[in-house]
């Protein structure tokens, strides 16, 4: 096979059917919204492929099979590796009030027991990535590479159905309780509030838990020094120095077994995970061997237990007694969604992305052997029709001109900007008022696309966003675009990014203040500025562009104003 | 000498026992920003004082004591010793002094409200609540008038029922002493109650509203087929609503009110506005957390006010369903989720 050079149309486009295409897609749908929060650095022809379809099509599925009143979720479209989505807003009244019933029918089992229906999910999934893992790569027949591929293609689209079964869910739930506490005076971004959805036991924590102990027993073993002074690479090898460094290591590994299924960028396929790739691991326990052994990440939970008690009691003394009883259940659903906003991520994202990059890597390694290509992650500037195509006989074909062609495309695109929306209406503002809020799509607007910042000539700020977390910060700028970037960020500094997801969360620690282009209020960066108390600034849009790493800034999250003071 | 005559803002529910309930309540309903028809409010005093003064009360213990024991007695006792009691107090005139008083305080509601002649309702307030016992009259117009239904309202402490009742309940037959409401009626487009808890089956989440065209009697008898909605206690919205067969109703007459016929193509349009529902029950949500007990009120919309300001209340009491709560809350949770996805 060859690159086609001479006619206007590709031979393949990487993404064919969901293509971005100005003329057709904006009128057919008014407006196409840019998702910045979830393809922000561009995300990889595979990644796309995978993405691009299982995600809108997961939304639809929660959608139908709740009956979310006023909206059918979302299409999706991809322009050179960013997303655009446009909303399915539905506008006939009467199917409104037919699924209005059908919605309070099927919400009342995860009202009642969320945790139950959660579980059950975690098992199915836990049980098409247990299949998924079977697979021995390497002795595996080329068929059983092509089937795997297909079982891959199966498994992500199951995950994004339950994925967006609880998050419309808990969500909801989310959305319902802020506009709920109002009443009693409180907001969304105040501390009585947060402080309610806090300390909630769940897998994150007890991941960070474990490496936390992990920690400890490196202080213990007399290992402070060889983790405190080495890059995180090194520090693999160095432990191999000593019987204690060994044995610390050989525990390591086993947990990595279990819970190294967790990459370290969320929304794509080209950064490795833990059991991959190890380093990724020993740096968040470098952070917290810097705490010292004395730093009690269950004592900090327990804190977080007792303050949630206080406020959810003070809170229930406000609420009329008559109302106590509904308003309790609604705050404990709340903090179970709080809980799957936090969990959601490693069961679905991070450890369906690290699978599938295991297989992908895995039918690499066989294409290279057979000169397809020439590069294991060549298969991520593919997609899967196309080796779907070599796969039984591959030594037959060259894929490596296609692959090429994208990763300089896509290397060349990666960290360009790309517009907000495309939309036949006037500005952003309409266009969120016609095409995004009528959906009442709590995720997209809440979350994906997130509120508008308001500017307020007033505070004669050089960039306004919408307030994450409040709080004022000084301090340097360090604008960040990867992971592999973030051990440049030094303490006290701002960060300053596109946008978080829960490999990030260590830097919450570390950080004065952060800014984010993009973001809502539902978002990872804000729930998880929020939970650090970290004066946080999402949906900024421009803060990227404009801010460059040194410079000094004052950040006012509260008004959702940043200032660069030099 | 006389006894006070009270405006309604100038009373609380310390003058329960001055005025009689429904005028301490009126007056309480006017302290909390409520809107209430203007009125005012004669004492019990004035009502002993006149059966003293015209030896009304030495005419009717007479007729009691030679009447004998009346325990256990059937119905034609009751009415016979009613007839009796009633003409006792209606064939004698109104002393002069309150006479004088009461026109005056009416002349004064005529200039307060710019009418001549104001319609009134001239209503029995007595201390103890006693729902459907005395008599009420509406669309009272002169100072004549007037002097003639307070008198008639005090006589209504001896309807047959009522003799009945203080006699079986073991109450001195002269027990029930009523102080009287005197209130400007509204031209009402249409009446009804508002419950803050469901009287049926005690669902406190929601409010329970009736309406029927023209004056609230006819919602409160319970006759007829009214408008209902329910509107959810916590957001105020509506959350259903039921437009009733309407076919009749209590309308004014010229000289009272009287039921009659609904025009055809009124009795199936709701009689009031979704917003006026929400507004009503806004309001009375706002009494009940300030009173913290449910309660069972009525309201009316007056046809000559714009909305919101065109919606009065005539009374407030708490409800007597015990409030227990039958929605489940999960359900009562799914319904906000539902509604909070349309609140974009």
């Amino acid at each position: 096979m060859k690159e086609e050079t001479k006619g206007e149309v590709k031979l393949w486009d990487a993404v064919p059917g969901y293509d971005f295409n100005e003329e057709i897609d904006v009128p057919e749908m008014c407006s196409y919204f840019h998702d910045g929060v979830h393809s922000v650095p561009r995300l990889t022809p595979m990644y796309s492929w995978f993405y691009g379809r299982a995600n809108p099509v997961g939304s639809q599925y929660a959608s139908e099979t709740l009956g979310i009143p006023t909206c059918k979720g979302w299409s999706q479209k991809i322009k050179d590796g960013s997303t655009y989505v446009a909303m399915h807003i539905i506008q006939d009244k009467e199917e409104v009030e037919r699924r209005t019933a059908k919605f309070k029918e099927a919400l009342v089992p995860w009202v009642e027991d969320f945790d139950g229906l959660w579980e059950g999910y975690k098992k199915e999934l836990m049980g098409l990535y247990d299949h998924l893992k079977s697979l021995d790569l390497e002795k595996a027949t080329n068929i059983d590479l092509l089937h795997h591929l297909w079982d891959m293609i199966s498994t992500y689209r199951r995950m994004w159905e339950i994925h967006f079964l609880g998050m419309y869910t808990s969500m909801s739930a989310l959305a319902l309780i802020e506009e709920q506490v109002a009443h009693f005076g409180l907001t969304s971004e105040s501390p009585e509030f947060q402080n309610m959805f806090r300390g909630f036991d769940n897998k994150v924590f007890q991941v960070d838990k474990q490496m936390s102990e992990f920690a400890k027993a490196a202080v213990k073993s007399g290992l402070s020094d060889l983790f405190n002074n080495n890059k995180a690479e090194d520090v693999l090898y160095k432990l191999e120095e000593s019987d204690a460094g060994r044995k610390w290591k050989k525990d390591f590994y086993e947990f990595l077994q279990e819970e190294g299924w967790r990459m370290v960028r969320m929304m794509d396929f080209n950064e490795p995970y833990w059991l991959e790739e190890p380093s990724a691991a020993i740096s968040v326990i470098q952070t917290f061997v810097g705490k010292g052994a004395d730093f009690d990440l269950g004592a900090v939970r327990l804190e977080l237990i007792e303050g949630r008690e206080k406020a959810i009691t003070e809170l229930l003394q406000k609420v009329p007694e008559g109302e106590r009883e509904w308003f309790r259940a609604l705050i404990n659903l709340g903090g179970k969604a709080g809980s799957y906003s936090e969990e959601h991520d490693l069961y679905c994202e991070l450890y369906s992305h690290a699978l599938i990059r295991r297989g992908l890597l895995g039918i690499g390694r066989r294409l290279v052997q057979a000169g397809t290509i020439d590069k294991p992650d060549d298969t991520l500037f593919l997609n899967p029709d196309e080796i779907e195509q070599v796969m039984l006989a591959p030594e037959f074909h060259k894929l490596q001109y296609i692959a090429n062609r994208r990763r300089a495309d896509w290397e060349r695109l990666r960290f360009k900007e790309t517009p907000p929306v495309f939309t036949e209406r006037a500005d952003m503002n309409e266009a969120v008022g016609k095409d995004l809020l009528p959906s009442g799509d709590v995720i997209i607007i809440k979350l994906v696309v997130g509120e508008m910042p308001k500017v307020k000539p007033e505070l004669k700020a050089d960039i306004y966003g919408v307030c994450g977390a409040p709080g004022v910060a000084e301090g340097t700028a360090r604008v960040i675009f990867t992971y592999d970037q973030l051990h440049e960020v030094l303490p006290g500094e701002i960060l300053v990014c596109p946008g978080t997801n829960p490999a990030w969360t260590p830097i919450f620690g570390v950080v004065k203040g952060v800014v984010a282009d993009r973001g809502g209020t539902l978002s990872h960066t804000a729930i998880v500025g929020r939970e650090y108390q970290v004066p946080t600034i999402v949906n900024c849009f421009e803060g990227t562009e404009k801010i460059k790493t040194g410079m000094k800034l004052r950040v006012d999250a509260t008004q959702g104003a940043i200032y660069i003071l030099d | 000498m006389h006894s006070v005559i009270y405006w309604f803002e100038e009373l609380g529910k310390e003058h329960n026992d001055i005025v009689g309930k429904k005028c301490a309540n009126l007056g309480e309903m006017v302290r909390m920003g409520l809107a209430v028809p203007p009125g005012f409010a004669i004492p019990i005093d004035m009502y002993r004082q006149f059966i003293k003064e015209t030896g009304a009360e030495d005419e009717m213990s007479s007729y009691i004591k030679k009447f004998g024991e009346t325990k256990g007695g059937g119905i034609q006792v009751f009415e016979e010793m009613s007839e009796n009691l009633r003409s006792a107090i209606e064939k004698k005139e109104i002393l002069p002094s309150a006479r004088e008083y009461i026109t005056s305080y009416y002349a004064e509601l005529c200039n307060k409200t710019g009418t001549e002649n104001v319609a009134v309702s001239v209503r029995s307030a007595g201390t103890e609540s006693r729902p459907g016992m005395f008599e009420s009259y509406l669309n009272v117009r002169g100072a004549e008038e007037v002097l003639e239904k307070i008198k008639k309202v005090w006589a209504s402490a001896f309807t047959p029922r009522a003799i009945a009742f203080r006699v079986n309940k073991g109450l001195a037959i002269l027990g029930d002493e009523l102080g009287v409401a005197v209130q400007k009626m509204l031209n009402a487009r249409a009446s009804g109650i508002a419950f803050t808890v469901n009287p049926v089956d005690g669902d406190v989440s929601k409010i329970t509203i009736e309406a029927n065209w023209g004056l609230g009697e006819s919602v409160v008898s319970g006759e007829v087929s009214v408008d209902t909605f329910q509107v959810d206690k916590s957001i105020l919205e509506i959350a259903s609503k039921h437009t009733g067969n309407k076919r009749r109703g209590v309308f004014y007459t010229e000289t009272g009110v009287d039921w009659a016929d609904i025009p055809t193509k009124k009795r199936s349009i709701p009689c009031i506005l979704d917003e006026e529902a929400v507004e009503i029950a806004r309001v009375a949500k706002s009494v009940e957390e300030k009173l913290e007990s449910p309660q069972d009120m009525e309201w009316a919309i007056d046809q000559d006010i714009d909305f919101p300001r065109n919606i009065f209340w005539l009374q407030t009491r708490r409800a007597k369903v015990a409030a227990k709560k039958v929605e489940s809350t999960s359900n009562h949770i799914a319904y906000l989720l539902a509604k909070k996805f349309r609140g974009f």
